[in-house]
């Protein structure tokens, strides 16, 4: 009698044990998930973005450095050559 | 002549019994299995040696001043002893029957205060408690130095790969059918009529099957304390045997073209996730399940640490220095509990056998689950990975990285399976939480 007690005890704990552990963890999934897309939406790739908009403000500044300098060296070699003569 | 008689009676030769020989010899070969075969050599040193220490005779390391002063004390102490306990020896009785009776009546028969008396009898005669049995108060009994190793192992534990792939915590749920299945396997052992364990005793052998030392040691410490060294030696030496006992039941659940699957690459995590996950997971524990607060709650304490970035010299002393003092009382506390009249019974054997079914159970149940959602999600699954759900970090997950390699050698799983694995100490923490709710 007390045997079949302690059996149905078992079966109780391993069903309600079992099914906890899957509800909390289901809830830490959707929670998880959840924040990842508020985090996402907010900070849109934070380690991402900031490089890959800093790579573009330096390439453009560096493409504009390049223009100026090429500018220069014309008007240089041109003054200097107008002076030779 | 006297005095050598005194000498000699005084001697561990004299005095070695039957069961401290052999738990002597118990420890012996745990240092064997530490030192040779490399078994969770962190924690099987200190225990084997802790459990020879708790068995050298006379010594008392690891009992109370007052077993120590029933064991050993002079006549008049134990008359006092006695009289403190509210009983009466029989003069005409022997010493050696006086010792036995009182301690079958601190045993059984004492009221608290009578027991606080016969202590105080026992501290002003001037027996102390053993070494070992003041390690085990402190550490353990407290339930300190498993929550400390806890916070040392979420300061060195990643999120990154979970978070990148939120579904791997279902793998690290299923794993843990080897924690109920074994409880429900024990309690089916004593309805048997096999052993006798109560439905305390039997949740606390089934948490071996969450692979998780400090897990195991806690609930033990909280359910069945008389079990916890046998508990706390099956838990460590299956874990060193991990990458035997699972690469078996993976291949026989799957096929080789399931384990050659290959998985998308994970995406980046950012580190304000990193920091917000361990609040996040500390808020549902705080609003479900209470009792899982003292593990999940050190674990969240450590993580946070290590991800916030800003007090690295605490990561840094909960990962190295904390962790490795804590490790060191630990495994001498839990050696004190190799002590022969409860290790060398046929329940140790019981303990030994549901300890292996709990692992091959969860390695097979992480496998049928992990099966189960590349059935169902659109992206591809490797079932190996559902091994890894027992937790055993980083372990279980090198085991899966391996079968994985042998079927295709391009295919790293490690990333993959650190996702289950991780879950895998939060989902045994989770059964942990529930058992103690549920029992006490």
């Amino acid at each position: 009698m007390q045997d079949t007690e302690l059996l149905h005890e078992g079966l109780a704990l391993m069903g309600l044990g079992m099914g906890f552990v899957f509800v909390f963890l289901t809830v830490l999934v959707i929670s998880v998930t959840l924040m990842s897309k508020l985090i996402g939406r907010f900070q849109p790739t934070p380690a991402a973005v900031p490089s890959s908009g800093n790579g573009k403000k330096a390439t453009a500044a560096k493409s504009q450095n390049d223009e100026v300098l090429a500018v220069i060296s014309a008007a240089v070699h041109r003054y200097r050559s107008s002076r030779r003569q | 002549m006297d005095n050598l008689i005194t000498l000699w009676e005084g001697s561990g030769l004299y005095n070695l019994e039957l069961g401290q020989a052999v738990m002597i010899l118990v420890g012996l070969g745990l240092l064997y299995l530490a030192i040779y075969k490399k078994f969770e050599p962190l924690l099987l040193v200190p225990i084997g040696f802790g459990g020879i220490l708790a068995n050298i005779p006379e010594a008392g390391l690891a009992i109370s001043a007052l077993d120590q002063a029933m064991e050993v004390a002079q006549p008049a102490v134990l008359h006092q002893i006695a009289s403190a306990l509210g009983a009466t020896l029989d003069p005409l009785a022997g010493v050696e029957a006086w010792r036995e009776t009182l301690k079958a009546i601190a045993e059984d028969a004492a009221a608290p205060d009578q027991l606080r008396a016969a202590r105080d009898v026992a501290m002003n005669v001037g027996y102390g408690d053993g070494m070992l049995y003041t390690f085990y108060n402190i550490a353990i009994a407290s339930g300190i130095a498993p929550l400390i190793i806890f916070m040392g192992v979420g300061a060195m534990t990643d999120f990154g790969p979970l978070l990148a792939n939120p579904r791997t915590l279902f793998l690290g749920a299923a794993a843990q059918f080897g924690i109920f299945a074994t409880v429900f396997g024990a309690v089916g052992m004593s309805a048997m009529g096999w052993m006798d364990f109560s439905i305390e005793q039997a949740a606390a052998i089934g948490i071996i099957g969450g692979a998780d030392g400090p897990t195991s040691i806690y609930v033990s410490s909280v359910l069945a304390p008389e079990l916890l060294g046998a508990i706390a030696v099956a838990a460590y030496a299956y874990m060193a045997l991990v990458p035997m006992i699972q690469p078996p039941i993976m291949r026989l659940l799957t096929t080789k073209k399931e384990r050659e699957i290959a998985m998308t690459q994970l995406r980046p995590v950012s580190k304000l996730e990193k920091i917000i996950f361990p609040l996040a997971l500390l808020m549902l524990v705080a609003l479900f399940l209470p009792d899982a607060a003292p593990l999940l709650g050190m674990f969240c304490f450590g993580n946070l640490m290590r991800e916030c970035g800003v007090v690295e010299r605490l990561t840094d002393t909960a990962q190295n220095a904390l962790i490795n003092i804590v490790t060191i009382v630990l495994g001498l506390a839990v050696g004190s509990r190799l002590m022969a009249d409860s290790f060398l019974a046929v329940e140790t054997l019981g303990i030994m056998a549901l300890g292996m079914v709990a692992f091959a159970i969860g390695t097979a149940a992480g496998v049928l689950m992990a099966k189960v959602m590349n059935v169902m999600s659109k992206m591809p699954i490797n079932p190996l990975i559902g091994a890894a759900g027992v937790s055993a970090v980083p372990m279980a997950a090198r085991v899966a990285n391996k079968v994985g390699l042998e079927s295709n050698p391009h295919n790293f799983l490690l990333m993959h399976a650190m996702g289950p694995n991780v879950a895998g100490v939060i989902g045994s923490a989770v059964a942990a939480g529930v058992m103690i709710k549920y029992l006490s």
